[in-house]
């Protein structure tokens, strides 16, 4: 089926196939393979990219349900090169170990940003509450969106110098 | 790639009622998709068409009306059910239930109509809907029905439709509208698990009901309580209702120990003044 899609800005036709879920539609026929398969049933948010201004996990949506929609992958962060600043903080603030489930959490946290300038502790944690994480336990990445919120005073945070 | 089937998207409900009658039993409804794509995935279904009912714009929507009540299309999400201004000022109980329900990608996702229609006894909308005594329209070529909620599910996984119907939306009866309420949910990791027990409880100036989820076969509800039942006949109405089952997730009396907990925590809640 022909589908219409926007993806960072970017407008894509392409024929996809009704039974590929949107996640192997941006990984192999649009080659966006940031967004990563962990689960493949919701559980893990490892896919997490936005449509339409929400998060949702892309393997629990068909490629022809996303026509005519609108999607910020992890691809749609970085420009020219430079990192977004909330990439930055991630970075920063030792967010990424082994970084499989930072696209899905990144995607994550930009949703919450794009609605609340200034998250509370509570929101970060109810905003990533479906993204896995096995190697931070999660506090640095509070403090990494924290930070990329102007909320992080220098001395705070586990790791910082 | 999932194993093979047609993807149909019918954009009004004649066409879908045509289609229901013309695949019957070989088609799937798919509305959030936050259960169906894990079964496809998982390759526990195997149907030859899949039903998108998300374009029909009569089972989209949340409208408040003084004498029916709370109209809930099927294919509102949980997300816009939680944001809903009536649900909100009406029925809170049912904003705080949509909100208990798995991550932000799946409230993002999931649909209220798709929750009761996969029917699972822990259905997180089933025993708040139950409490407030909601009801569900069916519709199919024949015409429409609208039958209580409580008679809605009749087994693990089944409910009152036909093959050829289709829940269209859900009615919370205005004479709930305001009613004191709580809720509690058993589970382990907030985002990431089913209900282990899930209570719900409304109280109006006429009657109370408690709806119990993950004790049963089914979401089951209580029969109608007076509004001053004292704490004794509230429990003594759940055990009447409750037969929960030792699994992987607990144990028969872990459930119902805290199932009872649960009741006599929400109960003070039901009688503070607001």
């Amino acid at each position: 089926m022909q589908i219409k899609l926007t993806v960072n800005g970017k407008k894509y036709q392409r024929d996809a196939s009704e039974t590929k879920n949107l996640l192997h539609f941006l990984r192999e026929d649009l080659g966006l393979t940031g967004t990563k398969e962990g689960c493949g049933a919701g559980e893990c948010g490892a896919c997490t990219v936005i449509m339409n201004g929400r998060t949702v996990n892309s393997c629990l949506i068909l490629a022809v349900e996303a026509d005519d929609c609108d999607i910020q992958t992890i691809e749609g962060e970085a420009k020219d090169g430079n990192l977004s600043e909330l990439q930055q903080a991630f970075h920063k603030n030792h967010a990424v170990q082994c970084g499989f489930c930072t696209p899905g959490m990144i995607m994550s946290a930009r949703a919450l940003l794009q609605k609340t300038a200034k998250p509370s502790v509570e929101e970060i944690k109810e905003a990533i509450e479906g993204n896995f994480c096995r190697c931070t336990g999660y506090q640095q990445i509070i403090e990494a969106v924290q930070d990329a919120s102007g909320q992080l005073k220098k001395k705070e945070g586990l790791r910082r110098a | 790639m999932l194993q093979e089937f047609n993807y149909l998207a019918p954009k009004s409900k004649n066409e879908l009622y045509a289609q229901l009658k013309k695949y019957s039993g070989k088609a799937r409804i798919l509305a959030g998709g936050t259960d169906i794509l894990v079964e496809l995935h998982n390759q526990w279904v195997a149907p030859e068409y899949l039903i998108d009912i998300k374009k029909i714009g009569d089972f989209q929507g949340i409208s408040f009306d003084e004498d029916e009540g709370l109209s809930i299309g099927a294919t509102t999400v949980c997300i816009d059910l939680i944001k809903d201004r009536n649900a909100k000022k009406h029925f809170p109980l049912l904003v705080d239930a949509a909100h208990r329900i798995g991550s932000p990608q799946l409230r993002n996702r999931a649909t209220i109509g798709g929750n009761l229609c996969t029917a699972s006894p822990c259905a997180d909308m089933g025993c708040s809907l139950l409490a407030l005594n909601a009801s569900v329209e069916i519709g199919s070529e024949e015409g429409t029905r609208v039958i209580p909620l409580k008679e809605f599910f009749t087994g693990p996984k089944k409910t009152q439709i036909k093959k050829h119907e289709i829940l269209q939306r859900i009615i919370v009866p205005a004479e709930m509208a305001g009613a004191k309420f709580g809720m509690q949910k058993l589970k382990r990791i907030k985002g990431h698990d089913i209900a282990l027990v899930s209570v719900a409880m409304a109280r109006t100036a006429k009657v109370m009901r408690v709806g119990i989820g993950s004790c049963g076969p089914t979401p089951v509800v209580t029969e109608d309580l007076p509004p001053r039942a004292s704490l004794r006949a509230v429990v003594k109405a759940v055990k009447k209702v409750v037969s929960p089952i030792d699994d992987v997730r607990a144990s028969k009396d872990y459930r119902l120990f805290m199932t009872r907990q649960f009741v006599e925590a929400i109960y003070p809640e039901l009688f503070k003044r607001s």
